[in-house]
């Protein structure tokens, strides 16, 4: 009964006018956000955070929550009409969703992604729904050696999970845990990298970071690339289609698909580090190998479309339990949302469901009529989207430059912190240009301080014995996870790169 | 150059350790551990991985080659830093007109209507959300707006 008066008290909050708005503007800006390449949600919702300082913490936070799940929605319109994913999370998308257009399927394929989506993300909300409670219940009787192995499991997850060289991945979540040690130390007072300044006292805010990591460098990589050349002459015309709507044997085939796609998904969006990119691929992976007709994949199956959207959705909701019942972020993205809640004086964890219900619940019930709206969104709207990846990254590029740096800047009125975006601009166009993970850096930027406080008070309490970390049943369970994320891992870059 | 970037990465790297380890104590004068507890561990393993990647780099890294658009990219980089060199200067609006200019007149060529349209529209919106709108802090610089 409790989850009932729980989600009314939710959905109360949810459905006020002012947060249906915010509601509705979060989604369209997520759409948007999907599908400019090279502009992920990470760095919309860093841009966009001081955008909603003058609204109330429940519609700031729906809102960005909004984008957040809205751009996996956007990212594979560009996947299916220009063979381009709009986020990493819709790179498996384009396996088939662009042969499926080419073969004058655009309009059934797009149709299918979007229920597909839908699907995915409402499983998603409803396992949220159902699993939040027990799992903050669980989390109160985590201690610091609990808290600590969740972080490592996070980044460990991240760095063997990303494809590419492990210990490029783990150098750049070396440097984020040293960054985040810059400030004065909490517990003695000492000042730590400050080199004298006044601004450096208090740390470095990952908000500049991560604008710069995601927003300029990914920007400059993507001129480097030269995306803005390549333009949308490739673009799939979906004017030209005839059966926009998808037949019955689509939606009978790519049932299971849709199934198992949005329970893998979940299940890896839970896991810190993993993520909508690794669920989405996980999921094409298994499509392919349960496929009565693996020969199809890669030429135009739907199953091989629906089964990773599905999963990318469900991962994108999946990733919420650990941020709002334990506080830990499982990617860059949630990592600016978990920012969003402490700015707003509402600190995620395992007692945010207690304490502040109507903010958790509304949320969480916010995530159903988004959902809803981004289905219609996608099956109604596609015709405007279209157009808008039409507009040239020429034009787009210094626009978006624009608002990082004017952004960054009304944060904190800080030159400083501007200045320091820039930098992380162009680290963030090397580290992507060298196969560094830029979400593991910021990832463990955001967790370093919680790492360090609870390893200290961990060894504090066992005497120095590492031993604290084989004693506890929710240490060994975590323990056990993460190891068997890491083997799941490890055989998902073996089956990638069998050399 | 990804072994240049490594480089790099360790002698910034070796400048943090460095300081872990002479300027900050491995336990407190209370006996708890301390201020450099942490930065150490992170410092000497940051060293370890940079050295081991760089030796595997510099054996089996094959040779990156430049991309064709590397000007755009570095010209763009620049208009980005000078951008923000202005925000003191100009101010909000007036560096993000100029900026703006500037970067359509390199990257959008031949359409100069366009461009001026852009230049002006886009600058005053962003200056009206944040500054109008969000009452949020925008550069001021020398000039009042």
């Amino acid at each position: 009964m409790d989850l009932f008066a729980n989600l009314l008290l939710g959905f109360s909050v949810a459905v006020s006018p002012i947060n249906l708005a915010y509601l509705f503007a979060g989604v369209m800006i997520g759409m948007v956000v999907g599908i400019i390449p090279g502009f992920g949600p990470a760095a919309a919702l860093a841009v966009l955070l001081p955008v909603t300082f003058g609204m109330e913490p429940a519609g700031a936070v729906i809102m960005l929550a909004a984008i957040y799940y809205g751009s996996q929605y956007g990212g594979t319109i560009t996947s299916i009409l220009l063979n381009t994913p709009g986020e990493s999370s819709s790179v498996a998308s384009t396996f088939d969703g662009y042969p499926l257009a080419q073969q004058g399927r655009a309009g059934p394929a797009l149709v299918m992604q979007a229920i597909a989506s839908f699907v995915g993300g409402t499983f998603g909300v409803v396992l949220i729904t159902l699993l939040a409670p027990p799992f903050s219940q669980l989390a109160r009787s985590f201690g610091p050696p609990e808290f600590f192995l969740l972080v490592v499991m996070g980044l460990s997850t991240l760095i063997v999970m990303i494809g590419g060289n492990w210990r490029l991945g783990l150098i750049s979540a070396l440097v984020g845990l040293a960054l985040g040690t810059v400030g004065v130390d909490l517990e003695t007072g000492n000042s730590r990298f400050t080199f004298g300044s006044a601004e450096m006292i208090g740390g470095i805010d990952f908000i500049p970071i991560a604008i710069g990591l995601f927003g300029l460098g990914e920007l400059y990589y993507a001129f480097y690339s030269g995306l803005h050349v390549s333009g949308t002459g490739g673009i799939v015309q979906l004017q030209k289609e005839k059966r926009f709507w998808p037949e019955l044997r689509d939606y009978v085939e790519t049932r299971w698909a849709l199934a198992r796609g949005s329970l893998l998904g979940f299940v890896v969006g839970v896991l810190p580090g993993a993520g909508a990119t690794v669920a989405s691929l996980m999921s094409y992976s298994l499509e392919k190998s349960v496929s009565r007709t693996p020969q199809k994949f890669g030429k135009g199956a739907m199953a091989g479309l629906v089964g990773p959207e599905a999963a990318n959705n469900a991962a994108s909701s999946g990733a919420m339990v650990p941020l709002l019942t334990l506080g830990i972020p499982g990617s860059a993205a949630t990592a600016v949302l978990l920012a969003a809640f402490v700015l707003w004086g509402l600190t995620p964890g395992p007692l945010l469901m207690a304490q502040k219900p109507e903010f958790a619940w509304g949320l969480i019930a916010s995530m159903y009529l988004g959902n809803m709206a981004l289905l219609a969104l996608n099956v109604f709207a596609i015709p405007l989207f279209v157009q808008m990846i039409k507009l040239p990254y020429r034009i787009l590029a210094p626009a978006v430059i624009l608002v990082c740096t004017i952004g960054t800047y009304s944060v904190n009125g800080s030159i400083v912190e501007t200045w320091l975006m820039f930098g992380a601009g162009l680290a963030g166009f090397f580290m992507k240009l060298h196969g560094f993970s830029p979400a593991a850096l910021v990832l463990a930027l955001v967790l370093g301080p919680l790492a360090e406080q609870s390893l200290r008070q961990t060894l504090a309490i066992s005497r120095g014995s590492l031993g604290i970390f084989l004693e506890r049943a929710p240490s060994l369970w975590i323990l056990g996870i993460t190891a068997a994320a890491l083997v799941v891992g490890m055989a998902m870059r073996r089956a990638r790169d069998p050399g | 150059m990804r072994a240049g970037f490594l480089a790099g990465v360790l002698l910034l790297a070796s400048g943090y350790a460095w300081i872990a380890f002479a300027e900050l104590a491995w336990l407190s004068s209370a006996g708890r551990l301390g201020p450099g507890f942490f930065p150490r561990i992170i410092g000497a393993t940051l060293i370890v991985m940079c050295a081991w990647s760089l030796g595997a780099e510099l054996r089996h890294g094959a040779r990156e080659r430049l991309s064709e658009f590397w000007r755009v990219t570095l010209v763009l980089a620049l208009l980005s830093g000078l951008f923000v060199a202005a925000l003191d200067v100009l101010g909000g609006l007036a560096s993000m007109i100029a900026y703006m200019a500037v970067t359509l007149a390199f990257l959008n060529r031949r359409r100069h209507w366009q461009n001026a349209l852009l230049a002006v529209l886009l600058p005053l919106g962003i200056y009206l959300l944040f500054r109008v709108w969000l009452n949020a802090a925008v550069p001021r610089g020398l000039l009042p707006f």
